[in-house]
Parts: C-alpha cells; structure tokens; sequence
C-alpha cells in the first residue's frame, strides 16, 4: 500500500486540482480537536446545520478587545445520534443567545469539536456525544 | 420438435461448462410463494434498531488488535501517532460506504435488519448507501464477482444463527479499528460472521476476517449492538456529501446548497459567502 502520508498527499492534491479549494471532508475521526482542552466561547447562533454525517454549530462573536465578529464553527455529531439524545433540528435557531464549550483546534482557528451548548436565555443546556449506552432506551 | 432439443442443447451446455451462465441459463430469482413468507414467522426476533456499543468496540481495539504482518503493524502504530498528535488519517472522510467488514467494526450509528424470503438486509444510518444485500437462498457466490464497498455475501441459518460468507470486497476498503487507524484490504479478503442474539436485546457479530495481504492469520473478533425500539431511534437518512455543504439561497432566491470551507478536514467559516 501507499504510505499514509504520500496517500493523504495524492488526495489533498486531487481535491485542489478540482475544487481550486481546500480538501473538504464531511466524515472525519474527531482527533483534530484538542481532547485535552477546553475552551468556552459566548456568541449568537448565525446558523446551525443539521446535517449528515456532522452537525455545525456556527456562532459569531465579539473578538476579544474589539475587531470584527468572529464566526466559530463547532462539529457534533450526526441528526440520528442527536436525536436519540434530545436534540432537534429546531434545538439551536438564528439569533439564540448561547454559551458554547468545547475541545478547540490546534492551531487556534476558530473551530472545535462540541461538548454541550447552553442557551442564555432559558438556562437550557444540550450536551454531545453518543447518549446512554444501554438497550431499550426510551 | 425444435423445444425439447434446444432444452436438451442447453442442459447439455450447462453440465459441460460447471457454473457457467450460458445464454437461456440464466438463474432466476422465482417468485416468493405464501411458505417462503410463512417461514420468515420462525426466524428470531431482529426488529427495532440496532446500536453498536461503542465502548465495547474501543475495549476491543485494545485487548483484541488484529494479527498485523510486521510492516503493516509499522504503518499502524504511526497512524496511532498521528491520531494522538492531532492528525488523524482520513480513512472515512472520502465520503465512500465504510465498506465491510469495517462498516461491523467501526460504526457509531445504528443500522436495521429487515428479512424478506430468500434474503437478509442490513441497512445503515451513516455516510449513505450503506447496505448489505445477504442472499439466503441458498445459492453459491458468483464465480468471478465484480467487487464492491459490502462484498458479495451468502448466508444460512443455522439454528438462531445467521451464518454470512462475505467475498469480493474491493481491495480499497479498509480494514479499520477506528475512525483514523487502519489500511485497505489489499485485495482477497474473506469474512466469516456469526450473526445471533446473546440476550433478549443484544446482537452479537462473531467476526472471521481472513486478509492474507494484511494479516498474518485470521483475526476472530465480536462487536456488539444494543436493540432500541423508540421510535425516536428509527434510522434517519444520512448523505454523506451533504455535510460538505450548508443551505443557501442563490441569485434567483432558490433553495440551495453552498459549499462549506475546510480547513485540516473539518469546517471553518465563513458559512456563506
């Protein structure tokens, strides 16, 4: 087989040659977040996408000391996962107040993976993940 | 007289030539009679939803590794560097079916088991188009079947158990242990599972993976699946290529899909443009 390196490579390069853009991956592992930290960012809701195989969070915020809003995007995981955890389409809505904590990118750019999400306004909070691990749930 | 002498030329054709489709020798699949459906009553209960249990998928990528040849097992442990460093390998972000026997392996979303007469059906939640046609009829693999993501699979009962002979994965597919650390088959894979319930709503898959390219001897291993019966746990679509994109409106004010920036394969701003 091809090294992973040179394979990863070949696909970048092809995606380039393509798309003129950067490689786009919709199912990745989630180990590009940093899992050894965590970060809380307080914004608005611009959008959030309820789509397969990742759900997007995307919030803008106030950059700290002043600048232009900020629009962080913050990966969960699928429809079905969250659905069987309480969440629906209609969860998160434009204009929502929300306080958002979760394992950032390394290299500091405005993304992360999503551990829970907190409406301001109803104090409500909806956390990720894979649920309760047990049959028959309700 | 012409009937019985083409009848005859045919069968003559098809005992010389084993496993042949000669022309007017095609298999047909008959149609199903009232004791095909009636027999499906006295199969085991798999209905409702089947969740894997992933705890016990990462408890078994630890205790259970497969038996890698030497220079694969290399590639391995730097594919586990790299996860913990933060650059986890691609190995589901093409969008393509997690192909078998991975899809078993590997899977954080729920899939149903639907019996029709002379067939099992495996249908799965995540990255579209995951589906396992088991045919149950009692026929052989194809001599020279065209390779796919699932393999061509054959199956029979034996008792409770289904038994399923998978062949002709493509060689691309992966052999994965987790979302960021595996390597394509390479070509021959064989898998054995023994599909049966350990309880009353556990699904267990007792899986034989034999990859000579890959491995250095049959890798036995099991995974688990909880059954869920709320219908809030029924399978939802799930396409793959649409995350790569986020809902719009274009120049004329139809509904569209834009698409999203990525940036170390995952998504970063801004959402539109």
């Amino acid at each position: 087989m091809k090294r992973p390196s040179s394979l990863a490579a070949a696909i970048a390069a092809v995606a380039v040659g393509v798309a003129a853009a950067l490689p786009a991956a919709a199912h990745h592992s989630f180990a590009t977040y940093d899992r050894t930290k965590t970060q809380t960012i307080k914004g608005t809701v611009k959008t959030f996408q309820w789509t397969n195989p990742h759900c997007v969070l995307w919030v803008v915020i106030q950059a700290p000391g002043g600048g232009e809003p900020q629009e962080w995007s913050i990966e969960t995981t699928s429809p079905g996962v969250l659905t069987r955890s309480g969440w629906t389409r209609h969860s998160l809505s434009p204009g929502d107040r929300v306080s958002v904590e979760f394992n950032p990118l390394r290299d500091g750019s405005h993304g992360g993976g999503l551990n829970s999400v907190t409406l301001l306004d109803t104090g409500q909070t909806l956390k990720a993940g894979f649920g309760e691990e047990k049959p028959e749930l309700k | 007289m012409v009937a019985p002498f083409a009848f005859l030329g045919a069968a003559a054709l098809a005992f010389c030539t084993p496993g042949a489709r000669a022309a007017g020798n095609e298999p047909l699949d008959p149609p199903p009679a009232l004791k095909d459906y009636e027999a499906l009553a006295k199969l085991p209960d798999w209905s409702g939803v089947w969740t894997p249990v992933i705890s016990d998928q990462e408890r078994q990528e630890q205790s259970n590794p497969p038996p890698w040849k030497p220079e694969i097992a290399k590639q391995i442990k730097k594919m586990y560097a790299e996860e913990e460093a933060g650059r986890p390998f691609p190995i589901i972000d093409h969008c393509f079916p997690t192909g078998m026997p991975s899809w078993m392996l590997i899977t954080h979303n729920a899939f149903e088991v639907l019996f029709t007469p002379g067939r099992v059906t495996i249908l799965g939640e995540g990255d579209g188009n995951r589906m396992r046609r088991i045919y149950t009829d009692g026929r052989s693999h194809p001599p020279d079947p065209d390779p796919s993501f699932h393999g061509h699979s054959i199956g029979h009962w034996e008792g409770d158990t289904l038994v399923i002979d998978t062949v002709a994965v493509l060689p691309q597919a992966y052999l994965a242990v987790n979302e960021a650390v595996g390597v394509p088959n390479d070509g021959d894979m064989h898998v054995v599972e023994h599909l049966h319930l350990l309880n009353a709503d556990t699904l267990a898959d007792d899986l034989d993976i034999a990859a000579s390219k890959i491995l250095t001897k049959t890798w036995h291993t099991t995974r688990k699946y909880y059954r869920q019966r709320a219908q809030k746990y029924e399978i939802v679509e799930g396409v793959c290529q649409q995350g790569k994109f986020i809902d719009a409106k274009d120049a004329d004010g139809h509904d569209v899909f834009a698409p999203i920036t990525f940036h170390e394969n995952v998504p970063i701003g801004p959402s539109s443009k």
